[in-house]
C-alpha cells in the first residue's frame, strides 16, 4: 500500500533521514520506532508532502506520490496525524469534523464511527479546540483526520504529552479502527506500547533504518531491549 | 475588514479603497449612471485583491511567520507610498461624493441623514454576509481553516495558496465597499487611503489579529469613540483619542479584544 526507496529529507541541504526504505501493506499495523531526533517526524511529514523531499520515491497504492503538496495527498486516501497536531485553536469540534471531509460534505456514517470512537467529541461538538486538553486535541486530530475516508492513516507520536491511561486508551482507539479494515503507519517513543499493537516495526537511528522485523521479533532483539525497553 | 488575515497585512489597503472610489468618480465623469458606477467600483476592489495577489503578494506567501508579516507590510507600504504619490500628481484635488437625495429621516426622534442611514445598512449587510460565509459556507471554513493553521488546512485537502487568493479579492472587494459606503457620508479624497489602513489597522489589532467577530467588536467600540471625540472635542483631536484608546486596549489586552494568547 506504502511503498518507501531510497528516501531522504531535510532541511536546506542537511539531510536527516538518509536513504531510508520500508513498506506498509494493505490491512497491517507498521511501527517506526526512535529516540528523539532519529528524524521519524521528518520522514512522515515529508511522506506526507508538509515538508521538502531530497531523493527516493514514496508510492502509494502504485501512484507516485514523491514532493506531491500534503493537500492533494490527503485527498487520495492517506490520512496523516502530526505531533503538533495543527488543529485550528478557535474552530469547534463540529467545524474540525466537516472540514476534515472537505471538499466532499461531511458524511454522516463517517461522523457516527468518530463519535463512537471517541465519545468526548460527541459531548463538546460546540467547544473550540484550543479550549480542550491534550488527550482531547488527540482525538480531535485523529477524528479530524478520519472524516476524510483514509485507507491509511499515519500517526506521528500520537501519545505525546498524554497520560499513560490516555495513551492506552488512544492505542485501544486505534485497535478498533484496524478491525475495521483501517492501515496504520505509527512513529512512537514509548515503544512498549506500540510494539503491544502493531504487526511489524522499522527502529529508526541517526536518520537511518537500523533494523527492522515483526513486532515480537524487534521486541526479543537485545539491543532494542537495550535501547528501548529499558532492559539492562 | 479582512486585514490581517492570512498572517500578513496590507498597509496598501486604503489605496485600494481610494483607487475603488476613483474609478466611480471617472465613470460617473463619463456619463455612467451612479449605480453601475458604483457597481464598477466594486468590481475594480476585487480585481485590485487579485492583482496584488498575483503581484507582490507571491514572494509574501513563500514566507513563513514573522518574515511573512514583515514583507508584507515592506512591499505594501511601498506601494502605498507610490498609489499616493501618483494620484496626488496626476489627481490632486478630486474626491468622490455620492449624493444620497432626500432630506433627513427621523429615526426615534433623531434625524440623521440619509447618507448615513444607507451606509451603515450597507457596511451592517455586508458584515452579516461576510460573517454567514464564515460561520456556514463550506468554503468560508475552509478559509478559516488557513487563517488558524495553514498546515492543518493542507491536511484536511486545503490548498492555502487559493485561499489566500480570495482572502486578497474579498478584501479588495470590501475596500471598495468602505470606500463607496463613505463616500455617503464625506468626500472620498485621493489623499485618505492613509487614513482608511490607519483605522482598519487599529481594528485589527484592537480586536485581534485575525479575529473576525473581533474586528467587529473593535470597530463598532473605536467607531462610538470616535463619533463622541469628533462631536464633543473636535475631528483632529479624535484620532489622537482613538489611538490613546487603541493603545490603552493593547495594554490592558495585549493579544487584543477577542484573540488568541499565543
Amino acid at each position: 500500500m506504502l511503498e518507501v526507496t531510497g528516501f531522504s529529507a531535510g532541511y536546506q541541504g542537511n539531510d536527516v533521514i538518509r536513504d531510508v526504505s520500508f513498506s506498509v501493506n494493505e490491512g497491517e499495523a507498521v511501527m517506526i520506532i526512535g529516540s528523539n531526533g532519529a528524524g521519524k517526524t521528518t520522514l512522515f511529514r515529508s511522506i506526507c508532502g508538509l515538508s521538502p523531499t531530497s531523493s527516493g520515491s514514496v508510492r502509494f497504492n502504485n501512484l507516485d506520490i514523491t514532493g506531491m503538496p500534503a493537500q492533494r495527498i490527503v485527498r487520495l486516501g492517506l490520512g496523516f496525524v502530526p505531533a503538533e497536531r495543527h488543529l485550528f485553536p478557535r474552530m469547534t469540534v463540529h467545524e474540525h469534523l466537516a472540514l476534515g471531509a472537505y471538499p466532499q460534505r461531511p458524511d454522516p456514517a463517517t461522523m457516527t464511527i468518530v463519535f463512537d470512537l471517541f465519545p468526548r467529541l460527541g459531548e463538546r461538538r460546540r467547544q473550540h479546540a484550543g479550549t480542550m486538553s491534550g488527550g482531547e486535541q488527540q482525538m480531535l486530530a485523529v477524528g479530524r483526520a478520519l472524516m476524510s475516508q483514509p485507507r491509511l492513516l499515519v500517526l506521528d507520536e500520537p501519545t505525546t504529552g498524554l497520560a499513560p491511561k490516555l495513551a492506552q486508551e488512544a492505542y485501544q482507539a486505534l485497535q478498533v479502527l484496524r478491525r475495521q479494515g483501517l492501515t496504520l503507519l505509527v512513529a512512537e517513543q514509548q515503544v512498549p506500547l506500540a510494539m503491544a499493537y502493531t504487526d511489524r516495526g522499522y527502529v529508526l537511528e541517526n536518520g537511518v533504518v537500523s533494523l527492522e522485523g515483526t513486532s515480537a521479533e524487534l521486541a526479543a532483539d537485545p539491543r532494542v531491549r537495550t535501547a528501548y525497553l529499558g532492559v539492562t | 475588514m479582512i486585514y490581517g488575515l492570512g498572517g500578513a497585512l496590507n498597509l496598501a489597503y486604503g489605496q485600494m479603497a481610494v483607487m475603488s472610489a476613483m474609478v466611480v468618480l471617472f465613470a460617473m465623469d463619463a456619463g455612467v449612471p451612479a449605480l453601475p458606477a458604483v457597481g464598477l467600483g466594486l468590481l475594480t476592489g476585487a480585481l485590485l485583491g487579485l492583482v496584488l495577489d498575483l503581484t507582490i503578494f507571491r514572494p509574501v506567501y513563500r514566507r513563513q511567520g514573522e518574515a511573512r508579516v514583515l514583507l508584507s507590510l515592506l512591499l505594501t507600504l511601498g506601494l502605498a507610498f507610490v498609489v499616493d504619490g501618483f494620484l496626488t500628481w496626476r489627481i490632486p484635488f478630486r474626491g468622490l461624493t455620492l449624493n444620497i437625495g432626500g432630506g433627513p429621516i427621523d429615526i426615534l426622534g433623531v434625524p440623521m441623514r440619509r447618507g448615513s442611514l444607507l451606509a451603515s445598512a450597507i457596511t451592517i449587510l455586508a458584515f452579516a454576509l461576510l460573517f454567514a460565509f464564515f460561520r456556514t459556507t463550506a468554503l468560508g471554513r475552509a478559509v478559516r481553516s488557513v487563517i488558524e493553521d495553514e498546515q492543518g488546512a493542507r491536511l484536511v485537502g486545503v490548498d492555502p495558496r487559493r485561499m489566500l487568493r480570495l482572502i486578497l479579492i474579498m478584501s479588495g472587494f470590501l475596500a471598495a465597499i468602505v470606500a463607496v459606503t463613505r463616500a455617503m457620508v464625506t468626500p472620498v479624497t485621493v489623499t485618505l487611503g492613509f487614513e482608511i489602513t490607519v483605522f482598519a489597522l487599529i481594528v485589527t489589532v484592537v480586536g485581534g489579529l485575525g479575529s473576525f467577530p473581533g474586528a467587529l467588536l473593535a470597530g463598532v467600540i473605536l467607531g462610538i469613540v470616535n463619533s463622541i471625540a469628533a462631536s464633543y472635542i473636535g475631528t483632529f483631536l479624535s484620532l489622537i483619542i482613538l489611538l490613546a484608546a487603541a493603545g490603552i486596549t493593547i495594554l490592558l489586552r495585549p493579544s487584543g479584544l477577542l484573540g488568541v494568547r499565543e
